[in-house]
């Protein structure tokens, strides 16, 4: 089902509950009444354009932005995937780790093992920051340029250089796999560890792994599909006009 | 179980979807491209990196692109689905299916190709389990070995290393080191305090 502004909020999350984050990242929380998606984005001062892409492009797999609707800015696109970035570091992550160190402080038969856990979610960790850190950095720093010289009449020349250095293109490449150390932690956990007493913890932590490797691919499809083409036509036209 | 990979090609809608949602149903581990146009589809083909083609021989641009279409490897890869009437073609297509066809029968014929690339080929069948050597393998892994000195460790090829590496990975569902040694810990295939990077 395609989402559209005449929607109620509440419905948003009826259809799909994990939109429950998506909303906190744009500001919006519970207690919307029966107001619909375009009365909340008013109140709130969203764009509706943006927030509708990334809600369909978070429920429906298959969704596709219409290039009418990439209206809204690169600023904006940025300061939400930044706004993920700060939610896996300063909500999941933190839950998933006090759910292994709840884990070790129970546990009396697989503590070691569960110890050894640990140790690889914060090599996870650091990669992850790695990785968030590298996009905040450099790559939309560089998007951000990217619009800036789209929008002048004179394109700057320090662009040009830019361009000769860096292009979406290589991000798209670079783009490395931020989910493997997840993937083996949850087979680890659901093939090979012994099951520790707790049953209900390791389950709970299951699901949190589940939560945020799903979340991290819906993060990576916002790049791709709508942060990377919209880039990649902007470059397009800069060149040409520069050709000129 | 390894990755299948489909391509649909049909310019219905209808179609592309209900034959999406028949491969989901008989088949889990799979990799679904729904193409509407013939160009890309031709393309995608060309690149012979798909394991079966799902093809709506009923619509006029594939009929208008026979000639093209027998020129493409994969024609041996082709599943073709019509409407009432099949056309005529002098290509070998792995199986023709009317889309008006009850239930009972399509799967039959879907299973009957599909089961063919579940079974192993000539008892090739890999076990999940790993075996002697790959634990050896395993074990130099977790030490923090690299595949050049586990080579030489075992008087084997870097080649023969890299793939029992991915044996290993394929058979475990672990891909990164710090995983493979939590294993080789877990299995008391080394010991805790060997470890390099643990």
């Amino acid at each position: 089902m395609i989402i559209t502004k005449n929607i109620k909020m509440a419905d948003v999350i009826h259809l799909n509950y994990h939109t429950l984050s998506v909303l906190n990242r744009f500001n919006i929380y519970l207690g919307f009444g029966d107001k619909t998606i375009e009365e909340v984005c008013n109140d709130k001062n969203v764009d509706i354009n943006f927030f509708l892409e990334i809600v369909n492009t978070f429920v429906d797999k298959e969704y596709f932005p219409k290039k009418q609707l990439q209206t809204f800015s690169v600023s904006l696109i940025t300061d939400y995937l930044k706004k993920t970035h700060q939610f896996y570091h300063e909500v999941k992550v933190p839950e998933i780790e006090s759910l292994i160190n709840e884990m070790i402080e129970t546990c009396y038969t697989q503590k070691e093992n569960i110890v050894l856990l640990k140790k690889f979610f914060n090599e996870y960790k650091q990669e992850l920051l790695n990785h968030t850190q590298r996009e905040e950095e450099v790559v939309y720093p560089y998007t951000l340029s990217i619009e800036k010289a789209y929008n002048q009449e004179k394109i700057d020349s320090s662009v040009v250089d830019l361009m000769k250095n860096y292009s979406i293109n290589i991000f798209k490449t670079e783009h490395d796999d931020i989910e493997e150390k997840l993937y083996d932690l949850k087979n680890i956990l659901i093939k090979y560890l012994p099951q520790p007493k707790n049953v209900q913890l390791c389950n709970k932590l299951i699901h949190e792994l589940f939560i945020l490797e799903q979340d991290l691919n819906d993060h990576s499809v916002i790049e791709d599909k709508v942060l990377v083409p919209k880039i990649r036509a902007m470059e397009k036209h800069i060149t040409k006009k520069l050709s000129k | 179980m390894q990755n299948t990979s489909f391509v649909i090609y049909s310019p219905s809608y209808i179609i592309r979807k209900g034959l999406a949602a028949i491969i989901e149903k008989i088949y889990s581990n799979n990799t679904i491209q729904q193409i509407e146009n013939t160009s890309e589809f031709f393309e995608l083909i060309q690149k012979n990196e798909t394991d079966f083609i799902l093809l709506d021989i009923n619509c006029p641009q594939i009929q208008k692109s026979i000639t093209k279409l027998k020129t493409v490897s994969e024609t041996n890869r082709i599943v073709a689905f019509y409407f009432q009437h099949k056309p005529k073609f002098d290509i070998h297509f792995i199986e023709s299916i009317d889309i008006n066809y009850p239930q009972n029968k399509v799967f039959k014929k879907l299973n009957k190709i599909f089961g063919k690339i579940n079974a192993p080929d000539d008892g090739q069948n890999i076990p999940d389990e790993i075996s002697k050597r790959e634990a050896d393998i395993l074990r130099y892994i977790a030490l923090g070995y690299s595949n050049k000195e586990i080579a030489d460790k075992l008087f084997l090829s870097t080649h023969t290393v890299v793939t029992h590496r991915k044996n290993i990975t394929r058979k475990l569902g672990i891909k990164t080191v710090s995983g493979l040694t939590i294993y080789a810990i877990l299995n008391k295939l080394i010991d805790i305090n060997d470890t390099p990077q643990i």
